[in-house]
């Protein structure tokens, strides 16, 4: 019996303290997220096809792309891998019955929610004006909108990432099989570690900051307040402390399984595997040394702004390294353009790109230039959305048989991940034009000279919106008619595909064995079996 | 390879005389915190609070909080955790202390009355 | 990052014995995590004092003036032997002094109720002087007094609300001590102590930045 037939009732569902259930419930609940954040990205585009603002008034744009960026970052991004894919998947790679709290698990997912209810609300009830990052004296001073409420909404969704980070960490340090020593864990293990590592560390320091803000706008007292004797500079060092390192929480577990992708459909085990883990803690480390790469313009002293930047470019070390070892996993790989495939390399595409744009923006005279423009806005969603996003899809794609226990038409897959693919691109290569010809961001209206290229972006969004709007649908298909998926239809190696699809509640009929290597796989050996007309080194069906 | 944790002492007399001796020690390091205060030291009296602060910390987190005996990751845990911390502060401090400051006269802030609930506002 | 083979492989010989050492790991470990996530979200409120005090020593030593060090190092002294109190409730669980465990966290809890009885008073007091944050402040004309007055009440505010917290953790396990269902055994006492304890080390470090600036005249 799969975790998915023990009870049908609601309840059962709302009380369950199975990771599995739990990843369902947020994953159906970030996915409504992510649509309503993308309902706003639509308004906001649809706004930026013409030059004058003539949409909407310049308040509403400006609470609408608040309302797309706190609901994004805090409502998608930050929870989606982690809590979705790290929840269901994270104990069967380790072998393990359940994570190492499971009713705290199920607390993560009520404040999520909890917190997720108020900041719609918020949203609702007339939105907030802010800009997703609260810049004082603005938000606490003079904003007319509803910041305590939407502070409050962040403040306990920050909760929730703080449990299940503290989950996460317990988990993998004492539930992991016998056997299975660090450098056997697969390299999402490794990601999802890292991730907690930081979801832990940096998000006290936000919940602290927005009780600042709140007891600021409550009070009328200034912390950040020069009046006072205070700092708006003192928000953005504790801001940005949090928000840069959370940009890793974002992109970290998309690298984790982008390294359990692509070594699957290449059938050729990950390049330098433990460089790859070393490069994740580093990532996770330097990033908690770059914050003031935000703060260039703002009136940061020089000499904090040198030392900002040079770390800032270091940071970019570990992640090209990633970069170099996926590329090299490929090469003399049997490769496979199956949908997770393709969402996987879409990933190293991108995010090399939206990396590059990073130290572009590094570097302090030319951020002087791009800070505040399109140039901006592009490198994060290159890296956020070309990044991330394409991750996490592949990433459904990836585990949807074993989740499900059904498989979804490949073909729709695969013309689904390619419109996306062409879609983002299309929105927002021409941003990165726009940002260096000048054109700011948070703006409603701009001069004519940029329409052409604004057209394109909006244009690319509809796209981009087929390319999301399309998993819906024959996904849905798979569940009411799909084949039946086998415990482990690609052939991969990890423990999680050791066990039937849908695994049952408790995961393991007999505790697995920790397998001797990690990434098992051997395209050339596959290659001569299949010469041989014999089947594949690891388990397959036809997907 | 997990560390050998030091065993729970066998003798309860014992470790009532351990944790006994701990809060003696306590009390008398917060008295010479308080007394040391009353000196006129310069910035010795900050340096002072802080360093005893800490040695008092270091007590509570050593003997009381048993982090002696409990695994080498937990120890690490904590150890993290205040390590960001400062990270946090030193940093943030490069900003601080190589800016120039060029404060306006101080003015008595003309102070409206706090107003409660949405849009509060001066 | 030290690798290990398997968890608590070298531990105990039987299943049942290995599962609760698991267990208290597990839970140890929790605590340890929880409490390194406090000391920063603590710490940002440090991180924003040490801001205060660096730009504005003479307003901070003003205002610093203006608490009670009576009152402050009373509570000190009262948090710290509450501490001493649960780490012998502690001690006396893991020798099965059963009695005597529930009577140390009665005190416990008894003394961290006394803690926020002065606090309160010391509330009172600042209160009536005017030296609450906002229209009226006393020390207005002294710049970064207010500044300081709002770190001194958001830390303690905050303190109280996680001391609170601690009381009824504390009576639930004193209750729990002689409940049938041994619910409240020794490995679990340890853990939620720590979280005592850590409310005690966040007050270890407000006391001295609150109270002790400057009394010297």
């Amino acid at each position: 019996m799969s975790y998915l037939d023990d009870g049908y009732t609601l309840r059962s569902w709302l009380t369950t303290h199975d990771h599995k259930r739990i990843a369902i419930l947020y994953a159906i609940a970030i996915t409504g997220f992510f649509f309503i954040g993308g309902a706003a990205a639509t308004l906001i585009r649809l706004e930026l096809a013409t030059p004058a603002g003539d949409l909407v008034s310049h308040d509403t744009y400006n609470k609408l792309f608040t309302a797309h960026g706190v609901i994004m970052v805090w409502l998608f991004l930050i929870p989606s891998i982690p809590s979705v894919m790290g929840n269901f998947v994270l104990p069967l790679m380790i072998g393990a019955r359940d994570l190492a709290f499971p009713r705290l698990n199920l607390l993560s997912w009520y404040l999520y929610m909890g917190g997720g209810i108020l900041t719609l609300a918020a949203l609702f009830l007339g939105g907030v004006d802010t800009g997703w990052t609260f810049y004082t004296p603005y938000s606490t001073m003079f904003s007319n909108s509803y910041v305590l409420l939407t502070l409050t909404g962040v403040f306990i969704v920050g909760f929730s990432s703080i449990l299940t980070g503290l989950n996460f960490i317990v988990t993998v340090h004492t539930l992991r099989v016998p056997g299975m020593g660090w450098f056997q864990l697969p390299l999402f293990v490794w990601a999802i570690y890292a991730t907690s590592a930081i979801l832990v560390l940096a998000t006290p320091v936000l919940a602290i900051t927005l009780l600042l803000v709140a007891a600021e706008r409550l009070f009328q007292i200034g912390v950040f307040d020069p009046a006072y004797g205070g700092d708006p500079l003192l928000f953005q060092h504790m801001f940005w402390f949090y928000s840069h390192p959370a940009v890793y929480i974002m992109v970290l577990p998309a690298m984790g399984l982008v390294s359990e992708i692509v070594p699957c459909f290449a059938r050729k085990r990950i390049f330098g595997y433990r460089f790859m883990a070393y490069a994740i803690l580093g990532i996770a480390s330097i990033g908690f040394l770059v914050w003031g790469h935000h703060m260039f313009v703002s009136g940061q002293s020089m000499t904090a702004s040198l030392v900002f930047s040079l770390l800032s470019f270091v940071v970019a070390v570990p992640s090209a390294i990633k970069v170099f070892n996926w590329t090299a996993t490929l090469y003399k790989g049997s490769i496979r353009f199956d949908a997770p495939m393709l969402y996987a390399l879409g990933f190293v595409g991108l995010f090399t790109i939206g990396g590059l744009t990073g130290l572009i923006l590094a570097a302090l005279a030319v951020d002087v230039h791009l800070t505040d423009t399109y140039f901006v806005v592009s490198h994060f969603h290159y890296i956020m959305v070309g990044g991330s996003v394409m991750a996490y899809f592949g990433g459904l794609h990836f585990w949807w048989p074993k989740v499900t226990g059904r498989l979804y038409s490949g073909v729709w897959a695969r013309i689904a991940a390619v419109i996306m693919f062409i879609g983002f691109n299309l929105t927002f290569f021409p941003q990165y034009v726009l940002g260096y010809q000048g054109m700011p961001r948070r703006y409603h209206a701009y001069p004519p000279e940029f329409q052409v290229l604004n057209i394109l972006s909006s244009a690319g969004a509809s796209v981009l919106a087929i390319g999301y709007l399309l998993p819906l649908v024959y996904f849905a298909v798979s569940l009411w008619r799909g084949e039946r998926a086998g415990a482990n239809p690609w052939g991969a190696t990890g423990l999680e595909w050791q066990t039937a699809s849908p695994p049952p509640t408790h995961n393991f009929d007999t505790e697995p064995a920790a397998p001797k290597t990690v990434y098992g796989y051997d395209a050339e050996a596959d290659a001569r079996l299949a010469a041989r007309g014999a089947p594949a080194s690891t388990e397959r069906a036809e997907a | 390879m997990k560390d050998k944790p030091e065993p729970a002492p066998k003798d309860f007399a014992a470790a009532v005389r351990g944790l006994a001796a701990t809060w003696v020690a306590l009390i008398a390091l917060m008295l010479a915190s308080l007394g040391s205060a009353y000196l006129n030291l310069g910035v010795g009296n900050v340096v002072a609070g802080l360093v005893i602060a800490t040695i008092k910390t270091a007590l509570v987190v050593w003997f009381f909080m048993a982090l002696r005996r409990a695994s080498a990751m937990t120890r690490i845990a904590g150890a993290v955790g205040l390590a960001t911390l400062i990270l946090l502060m030193a940093l943030s401090f490069a900003d601080y202390a190589t800016r120039a400051r060029a404060p306006a006269r101080w003015q008595s802030p003309q102070q409206l009355a706090p107003a409660l609930g949405v849009g509060a506002q001066r | 990052m030290t690798a290990r083979t398997a968890p608590l492989a070298d531990a105990a010989r039987t299943p049942r014995h290995a599962e609760t050492a698991l267990r208290m790991e597990t839970a140890e470990l929790g605590m340890w995590v929880f409490i390194a996530t406090e000391i920063l979200f603590f710490g940002g409120l440090f991180f924003a004092y040490l801001y205060g005090r660096t730009h504005w020593p003479e307003g901070f030593a003003a205002a610093g003036r203006r608490t009670d060090v009576v009152l402050g190092t009373l509570n000190t002294a009262v948090l710290l032997t509450s501490s001493f109190a649960v780490a012998l409730a502690v001690a006396a669980a893991e020798h099965d002094r059963r009695r005597w465990v529930a009577r140390l966290l009665w005190l416990t809890a008894a003394l961290g109720v006394v803690f926020l009885v002065i606090k309160g008073t010391e509330y009172r007091h600042e209160w009536s002087e005017h030296l609450f944050p906002g229209p009226g402040f006393a020390l207005a004309a002294t710049a970064g007094a207010e500044l300081f007055f709002v770190l001194y009440f958001l830390t303690t505010g905050l303190h109280a609300l996680h001391l609170t917290i601690g009381i009824v953790l504390m009576g639930a396990f004193a209750a729990g001590t002689e409940h049938a269902s041994g619910w409240a055994h020794p490995p679990r006492l340890q853990v939620a102590a720590l979280y005592w304890h850590f409310v005690d080390v966040v007050w270890i470090f407000l006391y001295p930045l609150l109270y002790l600036i400057v009394r010297h005249s």
